[in-house]
């Protein structure tokens, strides 16, 4: 369990089984938080990883900041702050 | 073999994603079909279960087609290939995997009014695989599943454990009423289980469709070095927005952590399952199958382009 979030230590979400080595799962983190800002920035949400504590901090037009532990919460709590879900077949 | 010397086939059936691999599997290795020729079925062109199949009398996959529509005459002209070895291959016994969608009663329909198959196949068995945990809208949405229990001589309840035991009832009576001859059982891993007694139907009849909307195939090619973080974003993105969608999700991936087997159904993918290395790249690796409604290809890869040039 993490001391700062409180989420415990799950066996790993299948988004992050693709890295074989500690350093490619931090590579990977950092890519993936780089993509998602590109993709969620123009809704007005922010995304925040620093490779310290697990999960991505997102942060929602008004400030709030929520922890989500995988990349199916992140989607959720994109679907709350919007109102609608990020789909990726629509535009 | 029968006495009258045909050949017993063993029909497992289930709609997509029920668990007919993985309970086939833990038969094949629990040496319960012993020297059986195993056929296995995918409606997609690109197969992937037979990556998870080790038979010991034999492995015909069937592609691109399911065997009681589309791939009739593949699958016609594979169980005359196999009729045709019998002098010099003693095969014992027939096990057909069929794809997600298919009838087994059209299966056996063709079989029996075939005048050569007729003579040397006899259908031993249909085994249907249930779902516990979507089995019950799968029948209420998708006709091909209620014909697929109605064609059934066993049921077996996949996946109790993760179901709430009265689900696990009422989906047992569901399927008491629309098949009343089939036997019952459970199954966790392809490992026989309990099953939660059965719930009482309710008064009315439960309403099913009878009409849905058609489910295709699409598939999407990630080229010979797949981006697994945009796979994963994107893949996680579509299944939340499109999850009522998206029946079936498969493919096989290669990751930096080997070749990872990704599998879902509806909303849930499981943790993905590392397959052993091969000798160079396989020709199926690398494309991620999508079965479900309303989906095209070509918008498929589009929208993944978009997300993975966001990276």
């Amino acid at each position: 369990m993490c001391s700062l979030c409180g989420f415990p230590a799950a066996p790993g979400h299948w988004t992050e089984a693709g890295a074989a080595t500690a350093h490619d799962r931090l590579r990977e983190r950092f890519r993936r938080v780089a993509m998602l800002q590109a993709l969620v920035r123009p809704m007005g949400i922010g995304v925040h990883d620093g490779g310290l504590i697990p999960g991505l901090q997102v942060a929602g037009p008004g400030g709030g900041v929520a922890i989500v532990p995988d990349l199916e919460a992140f989607w959720r709590e994109v679907e709350r702050l919007t109102g609608r879900p990020f789909d990726p077949l629509a535009g | 073999m029968t006495t009258d010397g045909r050949l017993q086939l063993t029909i497992v059936g289930g709609f997509l994603g029920s668990g007919k691999t993985t309970w086939l599997r833990h038969q094949l290795f629990a040496a319960h079909f012993a020297g059986a020729h195993v056929i296995v079925n995918e409606a997609a062109e690109t197969p992937v279960d037979h990556a998870l199949l080790d038979a010991s009398g034999g492995l015909t996959v069937l592609a691109d087609g399911c065997a009681c529509c589309t791939g009739a005459a593949a699958f016609r002209d594979a169980l005359l290939a196999i009729c045709d070895r019998r002098a010099e291959a003693a095969t014992g016994q027939l096990v057909l995997e069929t794809s997600g969608l298919a009838d087994p009663g059209a299966i056996v329909d063709l079989i029996q009014s075939h005048p050569v198959l007729i003579r040397h196949i006899v259908v031993h068995e249909i085994i249907v695989i249930v779902d516990a945990l979507h089995g019950w809208t799968a029948l209420e949405t998708q006709p091909v599943a209620q014909a697929q229990i109605r064609a059934a001589d066993r049921l077996v309840l996949t996946k109790t454990d993760l179901a709430p035991a009265d689900d696990v009832g009422r989906l047992r009576a569901l399927l008491q009423w629309l098949s009343p001859g089939a036997a019952q059982s459970g199954a966790s891993f392809g490992s026989e289980s309990s099953l939660p007694g059965m719930a009482a139907l309710p008064d009315t009849s439960p309403v099913l469709a009878s009409d849905a909307p058609a489910i295709t195939t699409c598939q999407l090619d990630l080229g010979p070095d797949p981006d697994w973080t945009a796979l994963t974003l994107w893949l996680s993105a579509l299944l939340h927005a499109r999850g009522d969608q998206i029946v079936r999700v498969k493919g096989v991936v290669a990751a930096p952590a080997g070749r990872l087997l990704v599998q879902g159904v509806r909303r849930h993918v499981q943790s993905p399952e590392i397959l052993p290395k091969t000798d160079g790249p396989q020709p199926d690796d690398n494309r991620i199958v999508l079965i479900g409604s309303g989906l095209s290809s070509d918008a498929v890869a589009r929208s993944f382009a978009r997300i993975a040039a966001a990276g």
